[in-house]
């Protein structure tokens, strides 16, 4: 139950050095900045803080997964109203029945995906707000030419089946449904896997430039296989018999 | 006839694997609201397209994969429902199976499979929504059950897609073969492997990209939330997030003495504490999974860290396969234990009759009815993994003499040896039951004894549970979530949901009708093969041999219990004393059609 608890206010605090910056930048001192440090809260940052804190990343603690799917459920409830995985914009893939990977929009701060939108202006931008990607449905090229996905360091990017556009994750306009579901959801007792703008900084490449499938050998022997050699060539994690 | 409006796309899709055709067949409304969708469908086409006394190998023998309604949308916990007149007992049989194969048979936009026929050489079934193929699969014949989920992926190239394989128990034909989703969860205890085997169907790989139709999605969301979170909220529940079912190991033991243990000679078994839960919690287990949208992810994940099986990952142990491949054969070698229940899941058979089967083998050979010669050289031994292994691998193979009688199941195997092992041959209707003792947990011997498709645990434990049972397997829902269908807060949670997805107007008093109907619809089926009063009975062993240790000391599953039970039973649901719906009952649930089946199959029994 205290891990329950915990964890939507960690979700809600603005603790992220890019709040923290933003304060310091609008005030343009160092000597706010020290008082920031000093557990003096000034007055910028605070308002801030104020209302509800808008969510700038998701990230991912891949070994919480339980493989539930509830992130791509309120996703779709969300966009959709329906449930509809193939046009959720969350991917849990299970690999081998073992390990579920849940397959995210990491919001990379360098957006390899809009670098790669060939159109002009571009289709794909990202709001400035809440980090989230939108696809322009009228000038997007579609299924034809899916720079973006190429680009993808994640092979997060998929084909909506009706309107053959990418489908990106948005951040729900910086709150997102699908982190709300997991803390909902999430095993116990070990807590949720997804979780949105605790790290202070955009999330770390080595994370994103891994493929899901490696990431889910990588789970399994996290996981299964602590120390070297002990994986076995048959049998669940391996090719059968 | 009129087309579903919400809950079902109002298609079926028809596979006859003799001329190798695919066909759509229509579901109306009218029959979806009768009879739901899972097992209770496929109790309808059972009943109105196979005469009496119809052989379960025959030709236009079929297999129904029912999703119900709620599969697929926001409702939690549902499973798939694969249904089929069983190659074991001649009787119809459902087997609900978790993870997302039903929900992706919804969103490839099916209300289900249904599959008649036989193919000449071995073929799998490829869907992506509309593209159905049947593809050779003479590669992947004779591999087990995780090679074979591998080899469809890559076929299908779509690691996203859900697979249902047989391993070579179903090749084989063992009639408790199992139908093994997702490479760790089983159909089971229905013959369904043996019958895909049969029909040399090795596998099913699917995947959809469609939404299920809802008639008012946002007030169908709201009522699948409430459902949600009343599974989240729920104190019972938290346990089983913690420990899966495999803590109930420990409590069947210490608190309700209802562990099987020993072929069910007692339910006295302290070892379970080398092979229980929290064992496992200590040194097993490192995750936990759950099916679609569910909060309670009662399946854990464990790697054995040491020893012979060291580096083996293995799903467990749950209460059934602890009870039946553990505390049964007496086991305290938890790694020899996980790769047994490993072992029956690769090798595509059913671990609660295989433990059934290894227990009583070793009963026999204890009692001196057989030999160590019988068995090929082996000598099973209470506790002792490397025999029992052994065992299974020749079962699934069907391989020498061992193998040859394993796999006819404790019926048959009692019959063929003789001698009066009879006596201690547990089954209900020719199968081997579930890890639940009777005269512990006296509820359980309605599941066992009462169940349509006999001797399983998941049939409700009095003839009110029996009846909300029906309804979970046709809605395919988990006992576990989906707003508890058996609770005092049901029919409400479920119609509220059902109403606003598929634009009915069910009331609760339609709703109890329709559990009853579905009940009695799998019943005329049994009755047409000669079921009555006279068979539905638990073994004797409940009856004569009180229990001779533990809480419950000296109990037993008395002639008035039996009494008690049947009378309670057959009245619930309007049946004559011999266990035969009435002419009465038929026509106001409105299965007309079989009265004249069922006045025929009276008159013989």
């Amino acid at each position: 139950m205290k891990e329950e608890s915990k964890v939507p206010e960690i979700i809600n605090k603005e603790t992220s050095r890019r709040g923290f910056l933003k304060g310091a930048a609008v005030t343009a001192g160092g000597a706010i900045a020290l008082a920031t440090i000093g557990g003096v809260k000034p007055r910028e940052v605070k308002a801030a803080e104020a209302p509800k804190a808008i969510q700038r990343y998701l990230f991912v603690e891949r070994q919480n997964c339980t493989g539930c799917r509830a992130c791509e459920y309120a996703c779709n409830i969300k966009h959709e109203g329906v449930v509809r995985p193939s046009t959720a914009r969350i991917h849990v893939l299970k690999h081998k029945g073992v390990v579920d990977v849940p397959v995210i929009c990491w919001h990379c701060d360098d957006h390899p995906c809009v670098a790669a939108c060939p159109t002009n202006p571009k289709s794909l931008t990202v709001d400035p707000k809440s980090n989230g990607l939108i696809v322009n449905e009228k000038t997007c090229l579609g299924e034809k030419c899916m720079k973006c996905a190429e680009a993808c360091p994640a092979e997060y990017v998929r084909v909506h089946p009706d309107t053959g556009n990418p489908v990106m994750c948005d951040m729900c306009g910086g709150d997102p449904e699908c982190v709300k579901a997991c803390v909902q959801q999430s095993g116990k007792p070990q807590g949720p896997c997804l979780v949105a703008n605790t790290l202070g900084f955009g999330v770390n490449l080595a994370y994103r430039n891994v493929k899901p499938v490696k990431a889910a050998e990588d789970m399994i022997d996290l996981l299964f296989y602590p120390s070297k050699g002990d994986r076995p060539k048959t049998g669940k994690s391996g090719k059968g018999r | 006839m009129t087309a579903p409006k919400g809950g079902y796309f109002g298609k079926i899709l028809e596979v006859d694997l003799s001329k190798g055709e695919i066909k759509t067949r229509p579901l109306s409304d009218e029959l979806a609201r009768k009879f739901i969708g899972g097992s209770g469908l496929g109790a309808y086409y059972a009943t109105s397209e196979y005469k009496a006394h119809h052989d379960p190998y025959a030709e236009d023998s079929f297999i129904f994969v029912g999703p119900g309604p709620l599969n697929g949308t926001f409702c939690p916990g549902t499973r798939a429902s694969f249904v089929n007149q069983s190659p074991y007992t001649g009787l119809i049989s459902h087997a609900e199976v978790g993870g997302h194969f039903g929900s992706e048979i919804k969103w490839a936009g099916w209300d289900g499979i249904y599959i008649k026929g036989k193919s000449k050489k071995p073929v799998w079934l490829s869907i992506k929504d509309d593209k159905v193929e049947l593809k050779d699969a003479s590669k992947m014949w004779g591999k087990d059950t995780q090679a074979t989920d591998d080899m469809i992926l890559k076929e299908m190239k779509d690691p996203y897609a859900r697979t249902a394989v047989i391993g070579p128990g179903g090749e084989n034909m063992v009639p408790y073969a199992a139908v093994i989703i997702e490479r760790t969860r089983a159909a089971a205890r229905t013959g369904t492997g043996a019958l895909m085997g049969n029909k040399k169907l090795k596998a099913i790989g699917i995947r959809g990209t469609k939404a299920v139709p809802t008639v008012d999605a946002a007030k169908f969301t709201e009522a699948a939330k409430v459902a949600l979170q009343y599974d989240v909220d729920r104190e019972a529940w938290q346990g089983i997030k913690r420990w899966g079912t495999g803590g109930l190991l420990e409590q069947k033991q210490w608190v309700t003495s209802s562990l099987v243990t020993k072929n069910f000679q007692t339910t006295w078994y302290p070892d379970i504490e080398y092979i229980g839960g929290e064992q496992a919690a200590r040194t097993f287990w490192k995750r936990h999974v759950a099916c679609n949208n569910c909060p309670v992810h009662c399946m854990k994940l464990g790697v054995v860290r040491d020893g012979k099986y060291r580096g083996l990952i293995a799903e467990g142990p749950e209460y059934e396969t602890g009870g039946l491949l553990g505390s049964n054969l007496l086991m305290k070698d938890f790694a020899g234990m996980m790769a047994m229940i490993e072992l029956t899941d690769a090798l595509g058979v059913d671990s609660i009759s295989m433990g059934g089967v290894l227990a009583f083998t070793t009963e026999c050979i204890d009692k001196g009815v057989l030999t160590a010669a019988d068995l090929d050289g082996i000598k099973p031994k209470w506790g002792n993994a490397d025999t029992y292994m052994e065992l299974i691998r020749k079962t699934a193979y069907k391989e020498g003499k061992a193998g040859k009688l394993l796999a006819l199941g404790v019926k048959k195997m009692s019959q063929k040896i003789g001698k009066g092992s009879e006596a201690w041959a547990v089954n209900v209707k020719g199968k081997e039951i579930a890890a639940h003792d009777p005269r512990g947990d006296k509820g359980r011997a309605y599941s066992y004894a009462m169940g349509q498709c006999g001797g399983d645990h998941h049939e409700g434990d009095s003839p009110d549970l029996q009846a909300r049972w029906g309804m979970i397997n046709s809605l395919c829902m988990c006992s576990f979530v989906g707003g508890v269908p058996w609770l005092k807060e049901t029919p409400g949670v479920v119609v509220n949901m059902l109403n606003p997805l598929c634009g009915w107007n069910m009331t609760d008093e339609e709703y109890w009708a329709t559990c009853r109907r579905i009940i009695t619809t799998e019943r005329c089926f049994n009755v047409r093969e000669s079921i009555s009063v006279k068979d539905d009975r638990l073994h004797k062993r409940f009856l004569t041999e009180p229990l001779p240790e533990g809480p419950k000391k000296g109990t037993l599953f008395t002639a008035e219990d039996e009494k008690k039970m049947h009378d309670s039973y057959y009245k619930h649901f309007g049946w004559d004393d011999k266990g035969i719906p009435t002419d009465a009952t038929l026509k106001s649930l409105g299965l007309d059609y079989l009265i004249d089946d069922i006045q025929a199959a009276r008159k013989t029994l």
